[in-house]
């Protein structure tokens, strides 16, 4: 079995369009969620954490443009970003053939999904845009991909929900560890800031009007983002043999369901998927030192995430430390696994763990230490990045230093 | 007895497989077994019947008892007629 680097990353998100301006900001608990803008119509969910300052033109080929959803955009942004990053040469002929490209996106286009159903139904066109099928089709970041680097290797794309990222980067981890792939470009996206797509979260009755603040007494939900994150994963002896950086190590991939409920999260799938990562993993629970909690702030999914740590680490879970970053960049749902992961790897790198921002009370059902007063620097050898989506598919994976 | 909390009545029998006649003003949701997943559907089938919105933010609506739904909604109603009437 191979090893797996992490030598590459990316993202376009709420509190940045490139790893060197939205780290700081997470890290430093910034929030990037504001006023939603760029919707005519009048919303009733008002805060977001959109994507701010992302120019299209200033990115791509005018004539390739209107092929591009927005979703594909940011992930191209931030797969161009991971590359150049890396510093693998994907059209290479040893690799170019190795490579894997696995993505992951809770809906898809939804911007032209949106854009298509207002023309038919609101509209009562009979014409729609002829790149609204290859716009919308959710492996189309991934297509993106492969034809913008000209990778030739396998590539598909994952999607459940909320994990949807987290379970693509997982896949992309265990065909390089195989040794299907010598390398993968992976993780993951979503776009769904339009007039049409927001009437149903809002309807779920789980979005908080004034802000996210995960684990917090007064907490009532959480607070929509977008965006994209890519990682770039490399057998770890090519990695070394090229003298890349290395930002963290991918020890242990754990997935469950819950059976349970299409809403409502369990402990206990949650617990098994956490345990079944550092298994993976081989790592003693007190080598873990950092969680970056699913956290979305609402109330079931904190008190659920909360017992479930606490069944897998016992009384070791005092010693951790629990975050959730969402606070900050919003849930990208099936972009947030990949944006997390990004994040969990640079906290490993540099040693540090990013706090939960936004945070007001303890909540007594909430009795883990989440890193509230800021980045709190810590020597851990791994840590782990949670993902439960909606529907019970959960997935964790667990990233840790190299020596 | 009256029309809203009549046709409450109704909808949260009928969402919920619930005997119709057992149900009081004072019957409390958990006492029948709803589940914020169930009343979030619920909500939802009275706010089409009477078009108006139920607030999210927590306190703006109490969600105890049909009673605390069958007053709020009154009041919802009450304030939609008066902005019509102000327009």
């Amino acid at each position: 079995m191979a090893r797996v680097a992490i030598t590459g990353l990316g993202c376009v998100t709420a509190c940045g369009n490139s790893v060197a301006e939205a780290w700081p900001a997470i890290r430093e608990g910034r929030s990037g969620i504001a006023e939603i803008t760029g919707i005519a119509e009048p919303l009733k969910i008002k805060i977001g954490a959109q994507v701010r300052n992302f120019r299209p033109d200033e990115h791509f080929d005018p004539r390739l443009l209107p092929a591009y959803d927005p979703f594909s955009q940011y992930a191209l942004v931030a797969a161009r970003e991971a590359v150049a990053d890396s510093g693998i040469d994907p059209g290479a002929a040893d690799l170019n053939e190795r490579l894997a490209v696995v993505t992951g996106t809770g809906i898809g286009g939804s911007t032209t999904i949106d854009a298509s159903a207002r023309r038919v139904y609101g509209e009562g066109q009979t014409r729609v845009h002829p790149s609204t099928v290859p716009r919308l089709m959710p492996s189309a970041a991934t297509s993106n991909i492969t034809m913008e680097f000209g990778i030739r290797g396998p590539a598909f794309t994952v999607t459940s929900a909320c994990s949807s990222s987290t379970h693509a980067i997982g896949e992309a981890y265990w065909m390089v560890r195989s040794g299907r792939a010598d390398a993968a470009i992976t993780g993951g996206s979503e776009a769904l800031f339009t007039y049409g797509s927001l009437p149903p979260w809002w309807a779920l009755r789980v979005m908080d009007p004034f802000s996210c603040r995960p684990f917090s007494k007064d907490r009532q939900g959480f607070v929509l983002g977008e965006g994209a994150a890519i990682l770039v994963l490399e057998d770890l002896d090519r990695a070394k043999a090229r003298g890349a950086r290395i930002y963290a190590e991918i020890l242990g991939y754990g997935l469950s369901s819950d059976a349970h409920s299409l809403l409502e999260p369990s402990a206990e799938g949650a617990a098994r998927a956490l345990a079944g990562a550092i298994r993976e993993a081989g790592l003693g629970l007190q080598d873990v030192g950092y969680i970056n909690a699913h956290g979305t702030g609402t109330q079931a999914n904190d008190v659920n995430e909360t017992q479930a740590i606490r069944q897998v680490f016992g009384p070791l879970a005092e010693g951790l430390g629990v975050s959730s970053t969402k606070a900050v960049h919003g849930h990208a749902l099936g972009g947030t696994g990949a944006i997390e992961c990004l994040v969990t790897a640079k906290a490993v790198a540099d040693q540090v763990m990013p706090p939960t921002a936004n945070f007001t009370e303890p909540d007594p059902d909430c009795d883990l230490d989440y890193v509230t007063e800021g980045p709190r620097p810590k020597s851990f050898r791994a840590a782990a990045t949670n993902s439960f989506a909606f529907g019970g598919l959960n997935a964790v994976l667990v990233l840790g230093t190299v020596a | 007895m009256d029309d809203v909390q009549d046709k409450i009545f109704d909808i949260i029998a009928k969402e919920r497989r619930l005997d119709r006649a057992s149900l009081t003003r004072e019957t409390r949701l958990d006492e029948v077994d709803i589940q914020s997943v169930d009343l979030v559907e619920i909500i939802f089938a009275i706010e089409d019947s009477f078009d108006i919105d139920i607030p999210q933010e927590e306190d703006a609506f109490k969600l105890e008892t049909m009673g605390d739904i069958v007053d709020g909604v009154r009041r919802l109603i009450a304030e939609k007629e008066q902005a019509a009437a102000n327009a």
